[in-house]
């Protein structure tokens, strides 16, 4: 495959050196986008990488090429960060059309570009139809998942190249950051910030104002850094923001930088995203060459340099002051201090430390002003969220919508519900740190915000949201939240090293069926322990998937101990399968599937699953078609 | 800035630490992981205490947390004894019967036999690594993550550039680390593995090994002293002094044959 979409190489392009020139250059690459040429957006994001995105990318325009077009302007063919209905991947959109085609294969490429393009047809088995309908949905715009979203840090992201700066700049990139140098004080910068209550992203919600106000204080040389080590299992926010919009991150701490002093940034990127730090790097290269970073930038006499540095795949090196140990070149542990990273962080200096997200805000604010971003949103949480929805959701993507949006909201509105007539059951937020909050009972119109889901036991963290069905075992979630843990902490202080080994090895105990009376109050004994005695972030919210599972299902936990049965079907050693004879029509689709051969039966008559050769594979309760085999 | 610790109010300069305070006033706050004169680790979190700034309670680790503002300090109550008790049973499992253990469980009621033990020889406590770096060696370092941390050398081989200074030994709260001097070699045995070998230096005179063959530069940097002459010697200590005194004395008190082997049986008991 040829390479795609490399990046433009403009170092031959004059570098801005006035703020006035920016302007100008936007409004010269705006004059040079024809208003009526048909762009074509293929996702490019990771999910869709991996499906094969980059080959329909070719194929579209080989596609494009091959055809011929007799128009005035010829259909244009972008790559594009990520869509965030990853799903339905690969996808494209179509624009100014207001088209949307997904599940695509590269073959696709040419029926696509002949039909739309020239024919100007739609072809209905590429639109999206939501589950259950008949008709699919023909505008994009109309689509529920989009439709819902309020997106403001996510606005570029899937319209622009992340390759290509003017892209971004015709989209309005580092304007923000033109105004800052041009009209503002460094002094007006934070307090637009504390109007906008703007609160960091990663998952404590600290003020950002009142964080870049008291780095500012401090004498000596000021960093600015973002944390970009997303680690929580089923969260792909930040990775979205940096791969798509790589623009938004550097403008806001770029802005950081001249408001609180400071002329050094890094940006902390986890290795497993390569996609981002290519783009960051990428992004990085073709700013400084336009003179929107690096020495005196836009004529004005800001210095701001930014570097990549990647992490090496731990994740408590998420955790702030671990994070600096290991921008230091030292071992990824938190710092055992009790003297904010603002006053003494990387390399003992003064040191911001903001998430993706928050810096991504950060332009937005200023040309929109603080006020604009604090009436979105609640009283006490401003402003959108970014949330990647996955688990058993029918639309598992990547979703913005302002705080204070209900959960029924999200996971109905925006995420179509639970696929397979299935029962929502609860919904994990937060990461590894945060809780499950479950629905049915009486959470399902909570408004999503920092002080409501901590309220309720559970956090919002940096955004992760997964979505449970009946079919999930409370236990067994607890189970695996704390087997992640274990893995990933750092083992420097007793609670969380040894505290959570226990933790363990009584949930596994309890999810193999040999659970003992007392195992509830001792993993709530352990829990409240670590989680007020534990040195950093990661071990003082630990036991939150534990102790929030134990305070919404006890009797799930009980009914593992006591009654050794495990009703969601997870834990192995706890339930068996039946087929309910009144139910079976003797169809012979679990006899054929079963691996093991432990379903007997004639045809047309009840079947049988003996129990000695199951092996608890499910694949007979999950193609019955009449819902005839149970968990008992 | 005024202090109150246990309900009493206490002297303390700007930036000491709780424990340093709690210490000179005579309050008793258990320590495993903390020395004096090393950087605090806050590791084994048992020092933990209840501090109360601005009407905020909050848990602290009295070994790294520096006043800087008026405080109000718990060291006792029930919920830190509750910790405490824990941290003691938990470290038991990777240690059980530990002097150290058996005492600070007796004093907060632990059943150290609480969780089933897997051991390993070890409470984490870092300080054998912390004080082999302030000694300049850097031979004992924390490796490995979660529970797998450990207290390592360099890839876990046995190290060379060990100076056999025993800090590591002696600080261990547990004894897990020995040294052993046999055939003219030091051992520093780490959970009963070799963790570092360097061999003894024979005195010319006496034939007896008497200290590790070393490189100080790295000691006399962090002492701060251009040479300690006695590391150079090629005698050990007790011939170096006999030898010394056969000098004063065959200067000074020449004639006298019987005198001198006096002396020099004098020198000798050292």
């Amino acid at each position: 495959m040829t390479s795609i979409s490399p990046a433009p190489d403009l170092s031959w392009t004059r570098k801005l050196s006035r703020p006035e020139d920016l302007a100008a250059y936007r409004n010269q690459l705006i004059a040079e986008q024809h208003p009526d040429a048909t762009r074509i957006l293929v996702c490019c994001g990771t999910g869709c990488k991996a499906l094969g995105a980059l080959h329909l990318l070719a194929a579209m325009k080989q596609a494009v090429a091959d055809a011929n077009l007799d128009v005035k302007v010829a259909p244009l063919v972008k790559r594009t960060g990520c869509h965030s209905f990853c799903s339905r991947g690969p996808m494209l959109a179509i624009q100014p059309q207001d088209i949307f085609y997904q599940k695509l294969k590269p073959s696709d490429a040419a029926e696509i570009v002949q039909e739309t393009i020239i024919g100007g047809k739609l072809i209905p088995r590429f639109l999206y139809k939501p589950p259950g309908a008949k008709q699919p949905i023909e505008k994009r715009s109309e689509i529920p998942f989009f439709a819902a979203q309020t997106r403001v840090v996510l606005e570029r992201v899937g319209q622009i190249d992340p390759f290509d700066i003017r892209d971004a700049i015709a989209w309005g990139a580092y304007s923000g950051l033109a105004k800052v140098l041009t009209e503002m004080q460094p002094k007006e910068v934070i307090e637009e910030m504390k109007i906008s209550k703007l609160r960091g992203r990663g998952g404590a919600g600290f003020p950002a104002g009142l964080k870049w106000e008291s780095c500012a204080r401090q004498p000596g040389r000021h960093y600015v850094i973002c944390n970009g080590d997303e680690g929580d299992p089923g969260a792909f926010m930040d990775a979205s923001l940096m791969e798509g919009d790589p623009h938004a991150v550097l403008e806001g701490m770029a802005i950081a930088a001249y408001a609180i002093g400071s002329d050094r940034g890094f940006l902390y990127v986890r290795m497993e995203y390569p996609l981002a730090v290519q783009t960051l790097s990428n992004a990085i290269r073709q700013a400084e060459d336009l003179g929107l970073l690096g020495q005196n930038i836009l004529g004005t006499g800001f210095n701001f340099k930014v570097s990549v540095s990647t992490g090496a795949g731990a994740f408590v090196c998420g955790e702030s002051s671990a994070l600096m140990s290991s921008l230091e070149g030292k071992v990824g542990r938190p710092r055992p201090k009790y003297i904010r990273s603002t006053e003494k962080g990387f390399r003992d200096s003064p040191s911001n430390l903001n998430n993706v997200e928050t810096y991504a805000n950060v332009p937005k604010i200023i040309l929109n002003g603080g006020a604009w971003y604090a009436s979105m949103g609640t009283e006490r949480s401003s402003g959108t969220k970014v949330f990647s929805l996955t688990g058993n959701v029918n639309n598992v993507g990547l979703i913005e919508v302002p705080m204070g949006t209900s959960l029924r909201h999200i996971v109905y509105d925006i995420g179509g519900g639970i696929p397979n007539r299935k029962e929502l059951k609860a919904v994990q937020t937060g990461g590894p740190s945060g809780g499950c909050i479950p629905i049915p009972k009486k959470f399902l119109d909570i408004n999503v915000g920092f002080g409501k889901l901590a309220e309720i036991g559970s956090i919002m963290g940096s955004g992760g949201m997964i979505v449970m069905d009946e079919n999930t075992c409370m236990v067994e979630v607890s189970r695996y939240f704390i087997h992640f843990l274990v893995e990933e902490s750092c083992g420097q202080c007793t609670p969380c090293r040894e505290g959570l080994t226990q933790m363990e090895d009584i949930l596994t105990r309890i999810t193999r069926g040999e659970g003992r009376d007392g195992d509830i109050e001792l993993l709530e004994e352990i829990g409240n322990f670590t989680n007020s005695f534990s040195l950093c972030g990661l071990g003082t919210s630990a036991a939150n998937p534990v102790l929030s599972t134990i305070r919404y299902f006890r009797e799930e936990y009980e009914e593992h101990i006591r009654d050794r049965k495990c009703k969601a079907g997870v834990c192995k050693a706890l339930y068996h399968l039946e087929i309910l004879p009144d139910v079976c029509t003797g169809c012979g689709v679990c006899k054929k599937r079963c691996p093991a051969k432990a379903v007997t039966g004639e045809k047309k008559e009840p079947h049988l699953i003996h129990q000695e050769l199951c092996i608890k594979c499910m694949e007979c309760y999950r193609n019955c078609k009449f819902d005839a085999i149970a968990i008992r | 800035m005024k202090i109150i610790m246990d309900g009493k109010e206490v002297a303390a300069e700007y930036g000491q630490t709780i424990i340093e305070v709690a210490r000179k006033n005579g309050i008793y706050i258990p320590t495993l992981c903390h020395v004096p004169g090393l950087e605090p680790a806050a590791m084994c979190r048992i020092c933990t205490v209840e501090l109360t700034e601005h009407r905020r309670t909050r848990l602290v680790t009295s070994c790294n947390y520096p006043l800087r503002q008026d405080a109000e300090i718990q060291t006792d109550t029930p919920r830190l004894r509750g910790g405490r008790k824990l941290i003691i049973e938990l470290l038991a499992t990777r240690c059980p019967d530990r002097q150290v253990l058996k005492e600070l469980g007796e004093r907060y009621g632990a059943d150290l036999h609480r969780f089933p033990a897997d051991d390993k020889d070890c409470i984490m406590c870092g300080l054998c690594a912390r004080v082999c770096e302030r000694v300049g060696a850097n031979v004992l370092t924390l490796s490995g993550r979660g529970v797998e941390i450990t207290v390592s050398t360099f890839m876990g081989r046995v190290a060379t550039h060990c100076i056999g200074c025993g800090a590591c030994a002696i600080i261990c709260p547990v004894n897990a680390i020995r040294i052993e001097d046999h055939d003219g070699y030091r051992s520093v045995i780490l959970k009963g593995k070799e963790a570092s070998r360097i061999p003894l230096r024979s005195c010319t005179s006496c034939g007896r090994p008497f200290g590790p063959v070393i490189d100080l530069a790295p000691v006399l940097e962090r002492a701060g002293e251009p040479g300690v002459p006695a590391f150079h010697t090629s005698v050990c200590p007790s011939c170096s002094r006999r030898n010394h005194a056969k000098r004063i004395l065959e200067r000074h008190f020449e004639p006298y044959d019987t005198a001198i082997q006096a002396f020099v049986d004098e020198g000798r008991r050292f």
